[in-house]
């Protein structure tokens, strides 16, 4: 019976960390391909003295690539203590 | 008899230790600007400020040596996080990136933006997808983790032969930097350059493996980091009033936009100019804000995508992942990083924009008040030479040829600022470079005396381990400096076919290792071998035909390379046996958050059951 709860604890670990690294991976590659992809028609715009297709792949997406690391240890720390304290309970 | 939990408590005193070597440094750069001002030769200010540094980073390696295996192997994994990060963030940009990568984004602007954001993209899909495993699994090379992963000598020598390429390429371009720099501020040639470069880095890589170069490298980051930002803040406010010129350096582009069109720069076509900018003088012809003018839209995505793969699975930054003391530290530390990663791409375009900036600026007023006073200092640091061809009275920017890798050390020559800085930017650079050189050349001695020479000789009588280690760092520092002698490196270029390589052999094998538990033996060979062989065929024979010449083109046969090498290992995977129980039970314990790592496991076990056969 321990097995099986440590089995579904287990098992709820892995698939909650599969889907944050997924979206952790893909929002941040997904930003830079749309920024590429419309980087000229962006430029026409200007954002703090820069050119915003500019602005993005010189900073913002830094900028954003850096909060989301963060974001993403948060949340995994999370997602591993949840599973420290289901082990200890079963 | 239980085996006590090993104590994993950093040195509580590293902070005031390190903000000693920092005041200590600072001292010494306002000490030598006083000197300056009181008369003394700008030689002497140089070599002191490059050389008393250097003693500096001996001194802390010498009080950091060991002998102790695991702390020359993981620093005892007690490295608190932030340090560990200082080490991630000078391995990821390196000499390369200070000199080579600023100097590119002089001269292709936009274009060059792509390496920037891939090594940050790196860094996450690196905390995301590699790291935190690797740390529980605390393997002490990448070729040791794959090989105990699968219980596979062979994957372990595979891995350890192929993993040669990029970080023997890595190694080179940044002693190449760092020799370069030496030579034009010390007064030695190049080929002396280069033998107290190697001997520099493998005497930190020998007294204490990733300890001595966990603490050297640490004081090193400080003084980059101060040298980097000092000159460029003084810049910035010289020419916007703030001290904050990553967010400031908008406003000049209007200003720079007029001084290139007054130099005669027009957009450029794709394949009118190289894709990355060569390390010889040449004229900056692209407008800095034209978006794919060098490169297309494509090749773009193919050059961040192969740097972000590339920084995620390079080996030099995987060695480090078993060095702090626990999961969780492992992973945030891979987040300091990329944090400092990213304030370097931010900083490095104001940079850019200021050294061109200034000079053209200055190149327009050449018919009325003649050549500014600062050609005559680049000319003779070999940074820049400029010739009026048609003689028009008049240097156009085609006239002009610049050496990329001199463009950060000619910032503070440009403003005219005093010569202590561009000393300071110069030993900046070089300690990132050597802190690089270092990792690498530990990550390539370590793993042929650990990976190779250790499984193939499983009783070492003739070399125990630490012997080995120190032989294969001398071994492969000797070897790269004679490479250096006798081959011309492109550091920038040397460097996107380490990326590239890195990107195609590591990326997809451990990805299939760390994430799919069905993977076996056989798939992570056929993986590992398919990436290495069909980017190792485009780099060295694709040229015949066309392929891998340019860097967008060495950028996408990674990629597809690596695509393959996807392909190969599940392919491979399936159609062999399926996994054994232990396998799968060590893909299960790599998964885990807490505790020991899995190698530290076997070693308490190992050491408690000879305690119990000796009671």
């Amino acid at each position: 019976m321990t097995t099986e709860i440590e089995n579904t604890v287990r098992d709820r670990h892995q698939l909650r960390t599969l889907a944050v690294a997924i979206t952790t991976v893909s929002v941040a590659l997904c930003a830079v391909a749309v920024a590429i992809i419309y980087a000229i028609a962006l430029n026409r715009l200007w954002f703090l003295h820069f050119p915003l297709g500019f602005y993005l792949l010189a900073q913002g997406l830094l900028i954003f690539v850096v909060v989301i690391a963060f974001w993403y240890v948060r949340v995994q720390e999370r997602i591993d203590h949840t599973r420290s304290l289901n082990e200890e309970i079963a | 008899m239980s085996v006590q939990t090993r104590q994993r408590t950093p040195n509580p005193h590293l902070g005031a230790y390190y903000g000693i070597v920092a005041s200590a440094f600072v001292s010494l750069v306002v000490l030598l600007a006083m000197a300056e001002q009181l008369g003394w030769t700008d030689g002497t200010v140089a070599r002191l400020l490059i050389l008393i540094p250097l003693l500096l980073y001996l001194a802390i390696a010498v009080a950091a040596r060991t002998l102790d295996v695991e702390d020359f192997f993981t620093s005892g994994r007690r490295v608190p996080q932030v340090y560990n990060a200082l080490l991630l963030a000078a391995i990821t940009v390196g000499g390369t990136g200070f000199f080579a990568y600023t100097g590119a984004i002089f001269f292709l602007g936009f274009d060059a933006l792509a390496i920037g954001i891939g090594w940050a993209c790196g860094l996450l899909l690196s905390a995301v997808l590699f790291v935190p495993y690797l740390r529980r699994a605390g393997a002490y090379t990448l070729p040791a983790f794959l090989g105990q992963r699968f219980r596979s000598p062979e994957t372990r020598l595979a891995a350890s032969a192929v993993q040669v390429v990029p970080t023997a390429l890595l190694l080179a371009a940044e002693m190449k930097i760092a020799a370069t720099v030496t030579a034009l501020f010390l007064p030695a040639s190049y080929w002396l350059a280069v033998l107290l470069v190697a001997v520099f880095v493998a005497a930190t890589g020998i007294l204490g493996g990733i300890r001595t170069l966990t603490w050297s490298g640490s004081a090193q980051f400080i003084s980059g980091a101060i040298g980097l930002s000092v000159p460029l803040i003084v810049v910035g406010v010289l020419l916007t009033n703030l001290p904050a010129p990553q967010f400031t350096y908008g406003e000049m582009l209007g200003s720079l936009q007029s001084a290139e069109t007054a130099a005669g720069m027009s957009p450029v076509e794709p394949g009118a100019i190289a894709a990355l900018p060569a390390a010889a003088p040449i004229a900056a012809v692209k407008p800095f804000l034209q978006s794919f003018g060098a490169i297309t839209e494509s090749g773009f995505f193919a050059l961040f995508l192969c740097f972000t793969l590339g920084t995620a699975a390079l080996p030099s930054l995987l060695a480090r992942s078993g060095v702090t003391g626990s999961v969780a530290d492992q992973r945030r530390s891979t987040a300091w990083a990329l944090l400092l990663v990213a304030l370097f791409v931010i900083t490095a375009p104001s940079l850019a924009v200021f050294a061109k900036l200034l000079m053209f600026r200055d190149m327009a007023l050449i018919p009325t008040q003649g050549l500014p006073a600062w050609l005559s200092s680049l000319s003779l640091g070999q940074l820049a030479q400029a010739n009026d061809l048609n003689g028009d009275g008049t240097i156009s920017a085609g006239e002009l040829l610049i050496s990329r890798d001199g463009i950060a050390l000619a910032l503070p020559i440009l403003a005219q600022l005093p010569y202590v800085l561009t000393a300071l930017m110069a030993t900046a650079g070089l300690g990132i470079a050597l802190a690089a050189a270092g990792s690498h050349l530990f990550t390539l001695g370590a793993s042929l005396a650990d990976d190779i020479y250790g499984t193939l000789e499983q009783k070492p009588i003739v070399l125990p381990r630490l012997m080995t280690a120190w032989a294969a760092i001398g071994g492969c520092a000797f070897l790269v400096a004679i490479y250096l002698f006798i081959a011309e490196v492109d550091a920038l270029r040397t460097a996107v076919t380490a990326f590239a390589f890195a990107a195609a052999t590591f990326f997809p094998v451990l990805l299939l290792a760390i994430w799919w538990p069905r993977c076996t033996a056989w798939g992570a060979l056929a993986s590992l071998a398919t990436g290495f062989a069909v980017l190792f065929l485009a780099v060295t024979v694709g040229g015949l035909f066309g392929i891998a010449e340019t860097a967008a083109g060495t950028a996408i046969s990674s990629l597809v390379a690596a695509v393959l090498a996807v392909g190969a290992g599940v392919g491979a995977s399936l159609y062999g046996p399926e996994p054994a129980a232990f396998d799968t039970a060590y893909y299960e314990a790599m998964r885990k958050p807490d505790g020991e790592t899995i190698v530290d496991q076997a070693q308490m076990r190992a050491a408690s059951a000879a305690n119990n056969e000796e009671d």
